[in-house]
């Protein structure tokens, strides 16, 4: 498992930083590293940090979404978005790396081809892309998604791995708690606040009054609250010309070592069987003017024994 | 696997959180109707004084253990317990709160044990000994049935309020379970932090430089609350907040905003109501200044009762509310908390 040395000092740190901007950017020459931190390299490849950032590909908020004939969600693969909960996460795994060096990939399953949500990603400053990609992973449940997830993280070895606080389509929320599990590696869940240190990472989570924290040894999973309200960057136009040279691996289910048969609808526990639209009657009483508007409404209240 | 169903009560602080009552109902009533045993679980500080509350819902039998390894490390101890039950007594359904430990607890059993798992559940009942249930969809524009199949515990994740609280037990008995060992590589918790000058009233403070205003923490809660009184960006600002928090405090309520509000720091997040904030479902719903987004719309129109204040007639919120105020929020909030504060008095 990649670590940083326990001895890495405050210099050295500094100089394997470098190194994997270096690496991360071709356009420079390898040559132009520091004579001095040449003998370390080998050293410092061992000790990568990599932050894996768990992206979901969610349908264009604009678009009024359908459920299919399948009971699912009509999806559009030209209509999809970075999950907006996603953006806070890819922000947070940026922000970890300019700090503490190493790589940002940013994980997904997905219909196939190189989509625009990847593509957007890799904009905004991750190092690589990974696109699980099969068609038995069709109508996976959220078990299933994490099985998958968990494979792939695996093989990718990562040390911390970023998911956001749920899906905007799903809402479920329990895709990093299964992933976490099939890892056998901690969660910490709805950080507000993310900090590696050493082997160990600290999240802050809002508590009703004043926050917890709560620590774990590396690998460990963190998936970020909104929360944590910080501002994800727009990619710039550098980001974008470069996002299209960046490494992007597709890999399917036999890359991961995973039978078909654990995945997609056939491994699916949970069932569809109808859906109704929702009408709400409301009376809609609307009176204007704030003079006896506190009467009415206190009226209102003791009308319908709300109090 | 038999016709049994859990409830999983969730304490904090060692106070059990009223979703539990709720989930322990549903799951004597679900038993009852399939011929099973019903039980609830209390794991973690309090859980023994929680008995007496679990059992009087109405349920066959309580579990409890009460260790402090469930508040030293997040969710690992609680699955480990919770794995090892359902293995050796294969409830047919474990219901648990859609809260964030809740949804961890229930990922983990479900990736550990292979179940299949159902969240947001909003209504649940038995119809041909399979247990059916409503779970909405697309911010709550839409109602979709959903069931199980197969073998194997059903987990269900359901909703603040999706299910009433009775009191129909008496009798339970109450079952003492070993605490587990510590989890390996567990996620300590540490806290909490940040609580100096918390106070039994709402309080000004101050947030990356930005003013807030932080209201007390029984009025803190939105989830948990039968009464919301919510401010939007109509509110003006931070101190615009006392005045929603005394109303909310005469009604017994808890304060909850828009997302607008929360972004710019005039409250602390967990007060944030929407589609990326928090459901709720309350009796009543006082939405203060706020235009009634879709995304706002979304967390809150299971709402019993909506009463919008707005000074705009063309707002959104006025197309989906029981009673609509076209007027001022400063006049009218300190004016009604008055007058609920003068019947209570006498009442």
């Amino acid at each position: 498992m990649a670590r940083y040395p326990a001895t890495l000092t405050a210099a050295n740190k500094q100089g394997y930083n470098e190194e994997k901007s270096f690496r991360g950017n071709k356009g420079v020459p390898r040559q132009s590293l520091p004579p001095l931190l040449a003998p370390l390299s080998l050293d410092l490849e061992e000790s990568t940090l990599k932050i894996v950032v768990c992206m979901k590909e969610t349908p264009s908020t604009e678009v009024p979404k359908s459920l299919g004939a399948d009971m699912r969600l009509a999806r559009n693969p030209g209509d999809t978005i970075i999950n907006p909960f996603d953006e806070y996460t890819i922000e947070e795994g940026l922000r970890q790396q300019e700090k503490l060096g190493g790589d940002v990939v940013i994980l997904t399953m997905g219909p196939g081809a190189t989509t625009e949500p990847m593509r957007r990603a890799l904009a905004m400053g991750a190092t690589s892309g990974v696109l699980v990609s099969d068609t038995a992973l069709a109508g996976s449940d959220a078990v299933a998604t994490g099985r998958v997830l968990a494979a792939a993280l695996k093989k990718l070895s990562a040390d911390l791995v970023l998911f956001g606080q749920s899906s905007a389509d799903a809402y479920g929320g329990i895709v990093p708690a299964i992933t976490a599990e099939f890892m056998g590696v901690p969660l910490l869940s709805f950080a507000t606040k993310v900090e590696v240190e050493g082997n160990a990472v600290t999240i802050e989570r809002e508590a009703d009054v004043g926050y917890t924290k709560a620590t774990a040894p590396l690998p460990a999973l963190v998936s970020i609250a909104k929360a944590i309200n910080n501002n994800p960057r727009y990619p710039s136009m550098k980001g974008i010309m470069s996002a299209k040279k960046k490494p992007l691996d597709t890999w399917t289910l036999a890359d991961l070592g995973l039978d078909a048969g654990t995945v997609g609808t056939g491994a699916a526990k949970e069932r569809v069987t109808g859906a109704t639209p929702v009408a709400t009657q409301r009376r809609r009483e609307i009176i204007t003017g704030s003079a006896g508007a506190a009467q009415r409404i206190f009226d209102f209240l003791v009308e319908n024994k709300v109090i | 696997m038999t016709n049994d169903i859990w409830a999983v009560a969730e304490l904090e602080g060692g106070k059990l959180k009223n979703i539990s009552l709720q989930l322990a109902s549903k799951a004597a009533q679900l038993a009852a109707a399939l011929g099973g045993q019903s039980a609830a679980v209390a794991l973690g500080q309090g859980a023994q004084a929680a008995a007496a509350a679990l059992g009087a819902t109405g349920v066959n039998a309580v579990l409890v253990s009460e260790s402090d390894i469930y508040d030293t490390y997040l969710v690992q101890p609680a699955t480990d317990v919770l794995a090892q039950l359902i293995q050796q007594r294969q409830p047919k359904a474990v219901l648990l709160p859609a809260t964030v430990t809740g949804r961890d607890v229930a990922g983990r059993l479900a990736a550990r044990l292979g179940l299949g798992v159902e969240y947001n559940v909003t209504s649940a009942d038995v119809a041909e000994g399979e247990i059916a249930m409503v779970v909405p969809a697309f911010g709550g524009q839409l109602n979709v049935n959903a069931t199980f199949a197969g073998d194997g515990t059903r987990l269900i994740l359901a909703r603040q309020n999706a299910f009433a609280a009775t009191k129909t037990g008496s009798g339970t008995t109450t079952e003492t379970l070993p605490a587990p060992a510590a989890p390996a590589n567990g996620a300590k918790i540490s806290g909490p932090f940040g609580t100096e000058g918390a106070t039994e009233e709402g309080h000004m403070t101050t947030v990356n430089g930005h003013p807030q205003y932080v209201p007390p923490p029984s009025r803190s809660n939105v989830e948990e609350a039968a009464i919301i009184v919510s401010g939007g960006r109509g509110v003006g600002g931070p101190e615009g907040f006392a005045d929603l928090d005394a109303l909310a405090q005469a009604l017994g309520g808890a304060v909850g905003s828009s997302r607008p509000v929360t972004d710019d720091e005039w409250l602390p997040h967990h007060h944030h109501i929407g589609q990326t904030g928090r459901t709720v479902k309350p009796e009543l719903y006082i939405a203060c200044g706020i235009s009634g987004a879709v995304q706002h719309q979304a967390g809150m129109q299971t709402s019993k009762y909506i009463i919008a204040i707005n000074k705009d007639k063309d707002a959104p919120i006025f197309t989906f509310c029981d009673l609509g105020v076209v007027g001022d929020l400063k006049a009218i909030i300190p004016e009604l908390t008055k007058l609920v504060q003068d019947y209570k008095a006498s009442h």
